[in-house]
């Protein structure tokens, strides 16, 4: 009775109305407590711990650690393998988001249309994101090698995809875009479908060609689609782990190495607990930034839009 | 009353979460209180089953709990279960230095149980009680030991009409012909970065250790360097071999597991590899015959030298649960019995002579050179630290995919060595 008392505003001699609005917009703010006090014990409280350690030289097992101030980032500055995997991060999560969207987006436009097997198309092309990434990668892993069935249909025009440092990084965009191209379909599908139709004939009757009906309807309307699609996306992108460990393992020499792949072979192949968490502490602060920074950028043109 | 409630429910809830967790911890951790149960973690998938099969049979009653894990994977969980006090009593342990699961990494934070008054710790021959000890005491009950060679597909190279070759330039000769008729010499599959540094072990071997026998002291003592040794011939043989066309097309879209299909069903002659492929090229072709010899890196055979070394042994947990047991198991490894299990299973050749095992045919050359102790240790297990080795690893990969140079592979692991433990 006491957490009844004390949620109840301090306005409650204000007009009836006042606490109706309220009780429909807004939930009582303790409706969260469960989750994020589970959320806190969870996930906060171990990772605030566990920043702790990067500012040691903690090696994973010996008790007898010291604290070693900043060290362990600036020793990433003068890391060629570590600044190269940022820069690898970057592009992944670049040309993922927008390689996939586009995909995704055109997808979504054509298996929105009045197609026949419109059903059984959007069954298949969501279907490789309901398979595991690391089943993925390993299926395109044999799909790829020297021996594979890519080189068998390219014949004389076959290469080494994933052995040559140039091609490798794209293999594995190639193999995340075709994985969850379908994902940001069937997200940009179900945005597609909320338009009403009124609005296309509207527009049709106004004489408006398919690309400016596009530009002027769709495009506005579908906004926090986009909004998710590239949100996940980038995230996604930036944290990429499994399908990079699995389809190169970072190879060949470091020439697909992403954070995180750096992340675990720093910690458990070299026991470099310290750095390893250090490097996990900037992968955090980029992704907060640039979902932080697109999110704000991306709620704009949304309100902008509606 | 309904709000506080649901307050009351999340609560306990949370609660319920956190104390099942911490249960399943205690629980894996401690595998019972009696003293009939012993808990084990081991990478030797395959072959640790039917030693504790035979340990469980030997000893009625007792119980042994066992998971078995891939190498990387091991590592990682060990070092957590140590440091938070919940490994198992006994568990796989590496020779000597230079990887995260090793003797030397394990037993310098006391971590590992002293077991010097064990029978057979005396008893290991001195090659391996170096990195079965730390600090002058044995830590390692290391059972087996691996070699690397050349293996053929005899049924290949028969079919070829060539001869396996017994020197330096021969080997190149060999090559080029092999190559000529379709069926590459040697598999190669180093897209699984470990395996770059068998063909340049199989090299060092003879051409670093056979003139300086006293090489790794020396490099301890900074009296000599990677880059300014005979590890530059070396690394030039290993390109020489790439550029006469000893290996097979794209050898790094290459994994391991394709390069045994290779040389298993004869579209390659053989493979530079551990003689614990022999087994696997035995899985993929059960016909097959596969005989193993040292790889030809000088053209005086009479200085060949093999990389030999111990393979992962077990240590006992210093903090075991039960002591008394966890001793038991690790003196049943070492008995001729359990040697005999471990070792057929895994191809590999006993630590202890006399131990009664089969060792494969095809092996016959390795058992010599180690009989007449013409074999050097895996040149990582005594290098300070992890990284070492890691950068010759990816060092390697970037030599073949021409993004860097041998010498510059070379000065970066001088680099990694001086930075010591």
């Amino acid at each position: 009775m006491t957490a009844d008392l004390k949620v109840r505003p301090p306005g409650r001699a204000v007009p009836a109305s006042s606490p109706r609005r309220r009780s429909r917009g807004a939930p009582p703010w303790w409706f969260v407590l469960p989750a994020l006090l589970l959320f806190a014990f969870v996930v906060l409280v171990p990772s605030i711990r566990g920043i702790y350690y990067a500012f040691t030289d903690w090696d994973g097992l010996d008790p007898d650690f010291a604290v070693i101030g900043l060290r362990n980032f600036t020793d990433m500055l003068d890391d060629g393998d570590a600044l190269q995997a940022v820069w690898h991060t970057l592009l992944i999560a670049v040309a993922i988001t927008v390689i996939q969207n586009s995909i995704g987006l055109l997808l979504a436009l054509g298996v929105n249309s009045m197609i026949k097997t419109r059903n059984l198309l959007r069954v298949l092309l969501f279907a490789p994101a309901v398979i595991t990434p690391i089943v993925t990668a390993y299926l395109w892993r044999n799909l790829l090698g020297p021996d594979g069935a890519v080189n068998a249909v390219l014949g004389p025009w076959g290469k080494d995809w994933l052995g040559d440092p140039d091609l490798a990084l794209w293999m594995v965009v190639l193999v995340v875009v075709w994985q969850f191209a379908g994902y940001s379909m069937v997200i940009f599908l179900a945005g597609l479908q909320s338009i009403p139709r009124e609005i296309y004939e509207a527009a049709a009757i106004d004489g408006t060609g398919s690309i400016r009906r596009f530009w002027s309807i769709v495009r506005p309307l579908l906004a926090p689609a986009i909004t998710i699609n590239l949100m996940l996306s980038i995230i996604g992108g930036i944290k990429l782990f499994d399908q990079v460990y699995a389809l190169t393992g970072g190879g060949p020499g470091h020439a697909t190495d992403t954070i995180s792949t750096l992340i675990y072979k720093d910690a458990f192949t070299l026991g470099e607990f310290g750095y390893s968490i250090a490097l996990a502490v900037v992968l955090t602060v980029i992704v907060s930034i640039v979902s932080a920074g697109q999110f704000a950028v991306l709620n704009r043109n949304e309100k902008a839009a509606s | 009353m309904k709000k506080s409630l649901s307050i009351a429910l999340g609560a306990v809830l949370l609660t319920a979460a956190c104390s099942s967790g911490t249960n399943a911890n205690s629980g894996s951790g401690s595998g019972g209180g009696d003293n009939k149960t012993l808990t084990l973690a081991s990478v030797d998938q395959g072959s640790v089953e039917d030693v504790v099969k035979a340990f469980e049979a030997a000893n009625p009653g007792v119980k042994v709990t066992f998971t078995t894990s891939g190498a990387d994977q091991y590592q990682a969980q060990i070092r957590t279960q140590l440091a938070s006090g919940t490994a198992p009593d006994v568990m796989t342990v590496w020779p000597g230095n230079g990887n995260p699961g090793a003797t030397y990494v394990l037993a310098k934070p006391g971590y590992l149980l002293d077991l010097s008054d064990q029978p057979w710790a005396a008893k290991l021959p001195d090659s391996f009680k170096s990195v079965a000890q730390f600090e002058g005491k044995t830590y390692n009950a290391l059972f087996g030991l691996n070699g690397i060679g050349a293996v053929y597909n005899d049924e290949a190279l028969a079919k070829s009409g060539l001869k396996a070759p017994t020197t330096w330039t021969e080997m190149l000769a060999f090559c080029r012909d092999a190559a000529a008729k379709g069926t590459p010499a040697y598999a190669l599959g180093i897209q699984d970065n470990w395996v770059t540094q068998l063909v340049l072990y199989a090299l060092a071997a003879t051409v670093v250790f056979g003139q300086d026998k006293d090489f790794n002291t020396k490099l301890a003592a900074g009296q000599t360097t990677f880059a300014g040794s005979a590890w530059t011939q070396a690394m030039a043989k290993y390109q020489d071999m790439n550029k006469a066309g000893c290996f097979q097309k794209n050898p790094l879209g290459t994994s391991y597991e394709a390069s045994q299909t290779l040389a298993a069903t004869g579209r390659t002659l053989g493979i530079v590899q551990g003689n614990w492929i022999i087994s696997l090229l035995k899985g993929k072709n059960p016909n097959g015959r596969f005989t193993m010899t040292a790889l030809p890196a000088t053209d005086d055979p009479a200085t060949f030298l093999m990389p030999a070394a111990a393979g992962a042994g077990y240590g006992v947990n210093a903090k075991a649960k039960n002591k008394e047991l966890a001793l038991k198991f690790v003196t049943f490894v070492m008995s001729p019995e359990g040697m005999k299990v471990f070792n057929e299973k895994q191809g590999s050749l006993p630590t202890l002579p006399d131990a009664g095992t089969t060792v494969d045919p095809g092996l016959k050359e390795l058992t010599t050179f180690v009989q007449e102790n013409r074999t050097v240790p895996f040149m990582d297990q005594l290098w300070p630290n992890a990284k070492v080795q890691q950068t010759m690893l990816s060092g390697l990969q970037e030599v073949f995919s021409n993004q860097a140079t041998a010498d510059a592979v070379l000065k970066d692991m001088d680099t990694e060595y001086k930075k010591g433990e």
